[in-house]
Formats: C-alpha cells, structure tokens, sequence
C-alpha cells in the first residue's frame, strides 16, 4: 500500500464533492475566504446581500447515474438495473452538498497608514450527504444466498452520513508582509439535524452445517445514530412547531460544535505563490433530541430440532422454538439508546502552487490591474476531504486571466472520483459596488444533465468597497 | 465593453440553466422485480435407537409441534412465488420410519399434510432417502395460511428396539422460497 505511487491513489480513491476549484484562490471574491483564511485581500470592506452572497449546490455519483438508469431506450429496466448493481463498487458513492450563505461581510482593520488585518464573518447553512453503495446488500437483494453457499456479505457495506447545520464563523487575516499572509477562522457549529451511520461492522455468511444442511451465521454490529429527527418526526408535533424548532437551531439553537479553518498564502518570487488551508477541523457534540439504533450480536442458526429439544427433559419443543425465536429477535430487533454522540466535521485539504504572468498596463483605461499587473495565472490545485471510508482526493489545473477592469475568468479542469474530463468554468462582474460570480463545472455533462456524473454550482452577490479602484 | 460583458454573464447564465436533457421516464422504477432465492436450514433430528426407549420398552410414535409466524408474514404472502422443501434422512437402525409433517393454521385446521418414509438398514449401512415438497398454487396458499407445524415420527414395525439396538436416525432439512418482489 505504501508502495503505490501517489497517482496511483488519485485514480484508485480519486472522489469528490464540496470541491470548489473554481472559487479557491479567486481572490476578487470575498468568499474565497471561506476556502483559504489566508488568502489574498483585494477589497476594504464588502458585505453579502442577504442569502444570496453564496449559493452553492454540488452533487455526484461515482457509479451509475440517472441517465445510465432511466433513460427512454427501450432496455428493460431490471436489466439495466442489474447491471449498475454488477458494476459498482462498495466504495462507489453518492454526494450531495449544498449551502447558503445567511449574511456574511468583511472589513479591514490596522492603523490607519496600513491597513493590513481583515475580519471577516457570516452565517451559512449547509447541507451534506454521502451515502455509499451497500453492495453486498444489493446483491443479497438480488441473488438471496441459495446460488451464494461459502459468500461472505460485508454488512458493513452500509455506510451512510447526512447532516443539516449551519455555521457562524469569524475569520482574521493578516497580511505579515509583501510576501506571506496567514488567516484562522473560528466556527461555532449547530447541528439541525444529523444522520449517522458509518461505523458498520459484522457479516452474514451460509456455510454447510454438521447437524443441518446449512449453518446460517450472522454476526452484526450495526448503528444508525440521530440527532434533531426524533422531535420532528414525534406524534404530537405540527408544521407550526417544527418550523419554529428549525428557525431555532439555524441560530445557533442546535447541538453545538467547534471548528476551525487555517490558511496561508506565501508569495515566492514575483510570479511564484504557493498557498494552503485546512478547513473545519472541528466536531459536533450531540445531545439534545439524541436517537440511537443499534443491532448488534453473533448468532448460528441451524434449523430447529423439532422432536428432541437439545436441552432435555422438561422443555416441550415449543419452548425450544421460543428460545430459537427470542434470539432471533435479540439480534433482528434493533436496541434503541438515547446515548449522546459526537461527529466530526469533514476535514478539506487546499493546496495549490500558482505562476502569474502576461505583465500588462492597462492603455484602455488609466487604472491599476493590480499591484503585480500581471494578467493571467496558471496552477495546479489539490483538494482533499476525509470521508467515512477514505480520503477524497481532487487535482485541478487552472488558468486564470483578468479580461478587463472588474471582470475576471477562470477556467479549470480537474481529475476526480468522477470523472477525468471536468472542465469548469467562471467568472467574477464587479458592476460598481456590485460583485457578481458565477461558476460551474462538468461543463461537457450539460449536453444531458441525467448523465452527469457530478455537477457543481455556486454563484452570489456582494457589495464590494475597494479604495484602490474606482 | 460593457455590453461585452452582459453578453459573458448571459452566455454563461444560458449555458448552466439551459442545460440539455436527454429523455428519461422516471416511472421505469415501477417495473422493479427482484427474484431471489434464500435458502433456510428448516429442521433436523439426529437420534440414536436407544432414544426410543422410554423405561426400557420401545415407543413407536413421537409428535410434537412448532409454532411458526413466518409463513404467514405479509412480505412473505406478498412475494413468495414458490417454495421447495428438501428431506433428507440417513438411517442406520434396523427399523424403517416415517415422518408425516401437518401443516395447521390459527385455528388448527389443517391446511397440507405430507409423509415421507425410509426403510430398514438391516446391516446398519447408511440408507438415505430424500423427499421433495414442492409449494405452488394451492399447496402455497396453504403454506402461507400455515401457522404451526406438527411432526410425528413413526417406527415401522419389525425388530425390537432395546439398549443394544445399533444405528442412528438422522433427519435433514432445507427450504428454497423463490420470491418475486414487484411493486
């Protein structure tokens, strides 16, 4: 394993979502804050407008996707499903991300000749489900055991994680000299609903018996873990008291966690920068409105002995078949806990190593590029995020170029999980005050959206004060 | 340059919400089938001679009874499509026997009854016989109806039985129940 060429592990457990290649590094847009706490300021001070300064919606499948399954063809359904559930692996997954931006601004603090220190806040919400192809259940569904005698079925094939919360966070970055500037951001996060279930464990297998044809053995460690769905879902709740519970826990009212971001941006020459960050490094405490189901047990079952029960005189053949049946249940029946449990956020890795060039004076108009001039960039971008069943890993090459005064591109092509032909797009409008992004890849997937095998979109407004300009 | 722009953001706009769909029919999911076939130890019985000697003198017939809620469980009526139930017996003792399985419901009233039998082992050698059960059409309905199982094993006539009878009887047995999950 230590042996495979890092390359090698980009293809093998290559897979992404939350990936926002395109807006890391893009400095003229204040959310990129969000990505690196480090980064480069380009503004004095900016706000979002309300809910719409950050919209992001990224979903994909590694496997099979809607169109391979419901396309009009003419095959017949079972045999197309047939075939997603022969292809894909354990590790094959489905990913949902989405977030909202509640408010968010930022402003620049420092003495008054250089004002080298920027605060930044918000508030977003931010939905995030993976659920992984639980294979071996498929195929038990499918087959059953009678052609899988000597099979072992992984149970821990389910692995399932879906999470609601939103997020208040405050960053600081300071800019330490021409060269290096730093950022952290703290994060209080609250939990608005939360599924769990990633620590799977145990296997159901039928071998050949001794008393019996077969010996069916199960041996299950199974847990699904909840928190905020319990209440909602209770007899006596109306629309009226979940709304008001969910409007609550979005204002910190939730289980609460913490977190933090760190991030550099380091400046090598005059056309070198390397820059990288950590986000969420942080967990979720949850306590309030906690349910638990767990199956958990090893049992052997071999049939019953209907006219000797093994254990002697006494016991009338029914006894024995209750006991039979109570393990059954023991096993079978999941055991429901209220037991507080914590969750950890999704760790991302940033990285990425940047070349400016194309040095130009603008002779359209008399104002500054910037304090480099140079109009283009080109980079290779890393990006990782720990999953439930290993990392996720992303590279992204990029070239970046400012078309004319307040208006940049970006365009990126990036190697996942998905597939190895996502390119993306981007752009940042500074219309006066106003800032406008938006920004999307898999743009060869959108000739037929259902066959797409991940799509990402962000997009957001902001007013954006910048001395410099204007 | 300014429309220049506006042209950018309506070029990009038009490309990311008036992406191209290709048919689809979502209701394709109604046509789901699943068959698969599971396999289940059902019961066993591994005996020696002597344990049909009660005080010293043989007992010919020996019944008992199982209370069974899975025949009749609502996944189970809606999507077994058949089943087989497979017999096998091994006997070594010089005594044939037979096994006659009824099949009652909540009220006790019979739905399907089967025997199956297996000769004498004069010379104590393995005699093995198997029986098939096969559920379809009624004999299913009644399967499902079913909700107690009685087992009475029976000793043919011939040689007596005592401490010294040599030999065993061994019972195996396995269902296949081929379901047929539909929408």
């Amino acid at each position: 394993m230590r042996k495979i060429p890092f390359f090698f592990i980009l293809i093998s457990c290559f897979a992404i979502s939350q990936n926002k290649q395109l807006l890391y590094g893009f400095s003229e847009i204040p959310q990129s804050l969000l990505l690196n706490p480090g980064g480069k300021v380009t503004n004095d001070w900016y706000f979002g407008i309300p809910l719409l300064s950050h919209i992001h919606v990224n979903g994909g499948t590694s496997g099979t996707t809607v169109y391979d399954l419901f396309a009009n063809d003419g095959i017949n359904f079972n045999t197309k499903l047939k075939n997603a559930v022969y292809s894909m692996k354990p590790s094959d997954f489905l990913t949902f991300n989405e977030q909202i931006e509640v408010f968010s601004g930022g402003f620049k603090i420092g003495n008054a000749f250089e004002k080298n220190q920027y605060v930044s806040f918000g508030l977003y919400q931010e939905m995030d489900v993976i659920a992984y192809f639980p294979k071996d259940y498929a195929i038990l569904a499918y087959e059953g055991n009678q052609s899988n005698i000597n099979r072992v079925f992984d149970a821990g094939d389910f692995k399932a994680s879906a999470e609601v919360i939103s997020v208040f966070h405050v960053g600081y970055n300071k800019k330490v000299n021409d060269d290096f500037t730093f950022g952290v951001r703290g994060k209080i996060y609250s939990s608005i609903m939360n599924i769990s279930s990633t620590k799977n464990n145990g296997y159901f297998v039928t071998v050949n018996g001794t008393n019996n044809f077969y010996d069916h053995i199960f041996n299950l460690d199974l847990e699904v873990q909840t928190s905020g769905i319990a209440s909602l879902t209770a007899d006596n709740t109306d629309s009226k008291t979940v709304v008001k519970d969910l409007k609550k826990r979005l204002f910190l009212g939730g289980d609460l966690g913490l977190g933090f971001d760190i991030g550099f941006t380091y400046q090598l020459n005059k056309q070198w920068m390397v820059d990288g960050s950590l986000q969420d490094i942080g967990f979720i405490s949850h306590s309030k409105d906690v349910e638990n189901y767990s199956v958990k047990g090893n049992y052997v079952f071999e049939g019953v002995n209907p006219i000797f029960p093994e254990s002697g005189a006494g016991q009338t053949a029914e006894n024995y078949w209750n006991d039979i049946k109570d393990n059954f249940n023991d096993l079978f029946i999941a055991d429901t806990t209220y037991n507080k449990y914590t969750t950890w956020r999704p760790i991302k890795l940033n990285a990425s190593i940047n070349y400016a060039f194309g040095e130009k004076r603008s002779k359209v108009c008399d104002c500054l590029f910037d304090k480099s001039g140079y109009q283009n960039a080109v980079g290779l971008q890393l990006f990782a995020i720990n999953r439930p069943l290993q990392p996720q890993l992303a590279l992204t090459a990029y070239y970046y170029r400012r078309l004319f005064k307040g208006l940049q591109a970006k365009a990126t092509y990036t190697i996942d999980s998905y597939t190895f032909h996502n390119i993306g797009f981007g752009i940042s409008a500074n219309l006066g005050p106003i800032n406008f992004y938006l920004m999307a890849d898999n743009f060869l997937e959108y000739q037929n959206i259902y066959n797409a095998q991940s799509v990402s979109l962000q997009l957001g407004f902001n007013y954006i004060f910048t001395k410099h300009e204007d | 340059m300014q429309g220049f722009k506006y042209l950018i953001i309506a070029f990009v706009f038009i490309l990311v919400t008036v992406s191209c769909t290709k048919e689809v029919d979502f209701n394709q999911a109604n046509n789901i089938q699943l068959t698969p076939v599971f396999e289940s130890s059902l019961v066993y019985i591994d005996e020696p001679a002597n344990r049909f000697l009660v005080n010293g003198s043989e007992i010919t017939v020996l019944q008992d009874s199982v209370n069974i809620d899975f025949f009749n469980d609502q996944f189970v009526v809606d999507y077994l499509e058949k089943a087989e139930f497979l017999f096998q017996t091994t006997n070594t003792i010089n005594r044939g026997f037979q096994v006659q399985v009824e099949m009652l419901d909540d009220f006790d009233r019979l739905q399907h009854t089967f025997t199956f039998s297996s000769s004498a082992s004069p010379d104590n050698s393995d005699v093995v016989t198997e029986h098939v059960e096969v559920f379809e059409g009624n004999s299913l309905t009644a399967l499902k109806n079913t909700t107690k199982m009685v087992f009475t094993l029976t000793i043919l006539p011939g040689e007596t039985i005592d401490e010294n009878t040599i030999g065993r009887i061994e019972l195996k047995s396995k269902g296949a129940f081929y379901l047929n999950v539909q929408p």
